[in-house]
């Protein structure tokens, strides 16, 4: 999996391609570390790449949205590919969790 | 003296899933096993199993598979010798496979996990006979704050609108999963939160397949039962 961060209105956000499983979600959890430990309490996830995310990729998501919230931040997750909306429908993230149709309107 | 190999049962060491299952599975006060769905907690041990697997970062699932992530030993005598048996298939099989096969294998799931909460002073083992002949074993309470934690916990989060974090919603779909939700969140507070549950029990696919098996075995019993019974 590619990750890529950017930053869009003050807000990062990171650009994910390829497939999230457990071999991949370790560099994810150490970037969000990174992010949060430097201060971020915004994040958005630009998902329009990321083409799967298995059990160990979607407690990543969980976890960084947790963490965000408990310390009065957000996270938020754009532009869901068709294979990822259909993931966080069956998991019910998306009656959870913070989606946009655009990183633009994540961002605003 | 446990082996130097088993870890220490303290407070920095929490309850795996599998102790969680076992002990909330018991009646607080009397130790007996509660009343659930026939095969409903093995294979709600059985996902259990595959939930500590998970978070120890051995293996990864998906709707078709399971996948061995590290097959080396986590050092946990109540995980590792079925981390083996995934380990040593040579076929990848999906969760509900798993849960198959390991729900078959209920006792030696159980047994070492009421064994360690024996260890760690929160149940006591007691022995009764009925009729002076009958031996009953129950397991009693002795320490309730882990039962108590774990219930106001998961109680507040059903209760309210919080985000779970992974561990919490992974428990909460394994509980609802072998209809452990019914007995311990019966108060008349959950009876509006069903959906709330429902979307929480959602969030993670062992549970959710461990729901599924429990549903389809209900159903073959029933279908087995109506069919012994003669048509008049």
């Amino acid at each position: 999996m590619e990750i890529a961060e950017s930053v869009s209105q003050d807000v990062p956000f990171l650009v994910l391609r390829g497939r999230l499983d457990g071999l991949a979600a370790p560099a994810l959890e150490t970037k969000l570390a990174a992010l949060v430990s430097s201060g971020s309490t915004r994040l958005v996830f630009d998902c329009s790449g990321l083409e799967y995310a298995s059990s160990a990729g979607l407690r990543v998501f969980l976890s960084a949205a947790k963490k965000l919230k408990t310390t009065g931040g957000r996270c938020a997750f754009a532009a869901l590919s068709p294979p990822l909306r259909e993931i966080f429908s069956i998991s019910g993230f998306l009656e959870v969790l913070e989606i946009h149709e655009t990183v633009e309107s994540a961002t605003a | 003296m446990r082996p130097s190999s088993q870890p220490p049962l303290d407070a920095v060491n929490p309850l795996t899933f599998t102790e969680e299952i076992v002990l909330l599975a018991l009646d607080d006060q009397s130790g007996a096993a509660l009343h659930l769905p026939v095969t409903a907690l093995s294979y709600g041990l059985a996902g259990a199993v595959l939930a500590d697997l998970a978070v120890a970062g051995k293996i990864d699932t998906d709707a078709a598979r399971l996948t061995i992530l590290d097959p080396s030993p986590t050092g946990d005598p109540l995980l590792d010798p079925w981390l083996a048996l995934i380990a040593a298939e040579n076929k990848v099989h999906s969760v509900a496979y798993w849960l198959s096969v390991l729900s078959d294998r209920r006792a030696e799931i159980e047994s070492p996990a009421l064994d360690r909460l024996l260890a760690r002073g929160i149940l006591r083992r007691q022995d009764k006979k009925i009729l002076w002949v009958i031996g009953l074993r129950r397991y009693p309470t002795i320490d309730g704050h882990e039962r108590t934690e774990v219930r106001t916990r998961l109680g507040q989060l059903i209760l309210g609108e919080d985000l779970p974090d992974p561990r919490d919603a992974m428990l909460i779909s394994l509980l609802r999963g072998c209809h452990l939700t019914d007995h311990i969140f019966d108060g008349p507070e959950f009876t509006t939160r069903e959906p709330r549950l429902a979307t929480l029990a959602k969030m993670d696919l062992v549970g959710r397949e461990v729901a599924t098996a429990t549903s389809a075995a209900i159903i073959a019993l029933s279908t087995a039962m109506n069919a012994s019974v003669p048509h008049m």
